[in-house]
């Protein structure tokens, strides 16, 4: 019986540690508030590529970064 | 924008019934020029900037505060303002 608790107790640890090191660590962006955004050309869910630099001096750009469910996140 | 491959942004656009085009990622090369690839865990985390006409960082919502679009979109609301300020 207790052998059972004591092994119930190790299992809980265990998972607790597991629990811990899937929250995801802080990362911080070198980028701040003033600098040039870095260009990219990236290809999107309708086909077509999008660069960055070809919104300057037409359009404000919010770039929104999203994890999803397929990720893991 | 995300890392998943665009079929998987697809299927997610599908889901939750988006029609604007969703940015993949999938290379990890914009997460990583943004500093907000989690190396550990392979994808990019959660933010939001906001680039101005000039191609200039305006505003960074990073982690948990970037769900929330409240900030940015008050962000935009300045960056406007100013645009019919300053013709």
């Amino acid at each position: 019986m207790h052998k059972r608790l004591l092994m119930s107790l190790v299992l809980l640890a265990v998972l607790s540690v597991v629990a811990l090191a899937q929250q995801t660590p802080p990362v911080k962006t070198h980028l701040k508030v003033g600098d040039p955004a870095p260009d990219f050309t990236l290809r999107a869910t309708d086909g077509k590529s999008y660069k960055l630099s070809d919104f300057k001096g037409k359009k404000n750009v919010v770039l929104a970064i999203y994890v999803l469910a397929f990720t893991g996140g | 924008m995300s890392v998943d491959s665009i079929p998987a942004n697809r299927e997610f656009a599908k889901q939750i019934e988006i029609t604007f085009p969703i940015l993949s990622d999938f290379k990890r090369t914009v997460v990583k020029a943004y500093g907000v690839f989690n190396e550990e865990q392979g994808f990019g985390n959660r933010a939001t900037f906001l680039i101005d006409k000039e191609g200039i960082i305006r505003h960074i919502d990073e982690g948990n505060v970037a769900i929330d679009p409240t900030s940015v979109v008050d962000a935009c609301n300045v960056l406007q303002h100013k645009k019919t300020a300053t013709p």
